[in-house]
């Protein structure tokens, strides 16, 4: 089934991708375009996913709302539709409170729950999504949480299983990168682009996500999304501070000793490969060089306090 | 093995961020901190495999480490 509005009007947005793959700039491009709103992070697809979670046990029997109100006659359709119109009643409220004829969602975090977030939109709305290199992903997964000093449940749950940060924020990517890999292979309405191609080029991939979107570009958008910050609220705290589209941090991962990239590459190496991208080169350590690197490592730190007397 | 300037700037693309296209033979590397200190004992160690020779502590130098040159200069004292 492919996605139509009830109303006759052109079918919501929803950007997905890992968290600080570069959704926020993709907001900010949507919010920019002067037929669609994208408010900043409102969450409210995470909540219709907690809505919808149901206890699953061996007996098969779910324990949740949408089995619940089974019994009492209401049909999943309808509890869908109504819980669909709620969410969705939000978004169109706001883009026509802005006076704009589309709205779109985008909040990072959605990754984690796409089989619901499915479950409620597929049919419904066009997904835009964005894949960036799972190492840089985990990296500034790792600046995310000094940044806030906490990690939200949705990461938390990796942290509890996995005690070094890095691996624990390489398997989170691994697990929203494949779920939106498998909703964008799977589905017509959805779009896939890649950070790094979106930073290389950004006209040209822009210029494909609004012919997906069956959407006008115009060569001013980028300017007007990166001039203005769209309205403040959750999202990437980065993004406000440039005001061009910024390459920096591509390739961020190579800047990480070789035995975290080594331990990393076996985690993510399959699901890069999957996404396009080159698998990151593994050359394992044992534990004579493990000791050497280490000899080294002090060693180097002696020069660079040599080098700091010398000055 | 003998360490040669192609094989040193193709590692160091490999390893770095660094933007080779824009050195020369005697940029700083370390000082400048275009090399951090990982990819610096990455070095070192790839230096040992190349030369098959151990680095001594005291070569852990700016004068035997700090551009390409030098670099260069400190593998061949050490080509076994």
């Amino acid at each position: 089934m492919s996605a139509a509005s009830s109303s006759g009007t052109a079918p919501g947005i929803v950007v997905v991708g890992s968290p600080r793959s570069g959704t926020t700039l993709l907001r900010r491009v949507l919010d920019a375009h002067p037929n669609i709103a994208c408010p900043p992070e409102t969450y409210l697809f995470g909540a219709a996913a907690r809505f919808l979670h149901a206890d699953e046990f061996a007996a098969g029997l779910r324990i949740g709302v949408v089995d619940g109100l089974s019994f009492a006659g209401f049909p999943e359709d309808e509890v869908l539709g109504r819980l669909r119109g709620l969410v969705f009643g939000f978004l169109e409220d706001y883009a026509k409170k802005i006076g704009k004829p589309r709205w779109a969602e985008k909040t990072a975090f959605d990754a984690f729950h796409l089989d619901a977030i499915r479950r409620l939109c597929e049919g419904h709305v066009k997904f835009v999504c964005i894949h960036r290199h799972g190492l840089d992903v985990a990296l500034s997964l790792g600046d995310l949480v000094a940044k806030t000093g906490g990690y939200v449940d949705e990461l938390h749950a990796y942290m509890r299983r996995y005690p070094e940060p890095l691996e624990a924020m390489a398997r989170a990517w691994v697990d929203a990168a494949t779920a939106v890999a498998e909703l964008a292979e799977a589905s017509d309405d959805a779009l896939s682009l890649r950070y790094e191609d979106l930073t290389a080029a950004p006209e040209v991939e822009l210029r494909r996500v609004f012919e997906f979107l069956d959407e006008p570009y115009d060569e001013e958008l980028l300017g007007r999304a990166l001039a203005g910050t769209g309205g403040v609220g959750f999202g990437d705290w980065k993004t406000y501070a440039r005001a061009k589209v910024d390459r920096s941090s591509v390739g961020r991962w190579k800047t990480l000793p070789t035995p975290v990239q080594v331990k990393l590459a076996g985690i993510c190496n399959p699901t890069l490969e999957r996404l396009g991208y080159e698998p990151v080169e593994t050359e394992d350590e044992d534990a004579e060089e493990a000791r050497r690197r280490y000899e080294l490592g002090l060693l180097l730190n002696r020069m660079k306090q040599d080098k700091g007397e010398g000055e | 093995m003998a360490v040669t300037r192609e094989a040193l700037l193709k590692y160091l693309s490999k390893k770095t961020r660094a933007d080779l296209s824009k050195i020369d033979d005697t940029t700083e590397l370390f000082s400048s901190g275009m090399v951090d200190s990982f990819a610096m004992v990455d070095l070192l160690m790839w230096l040992e495999k190349q030369t098959g020779a151990r680095v001594n502590p005291d070569d852990v130098s700016i004068d035997n480490l700090d551009s390409i040159e030098r670099i260069l200069a400190y593998a061949a004292s050490r080509k076994r």
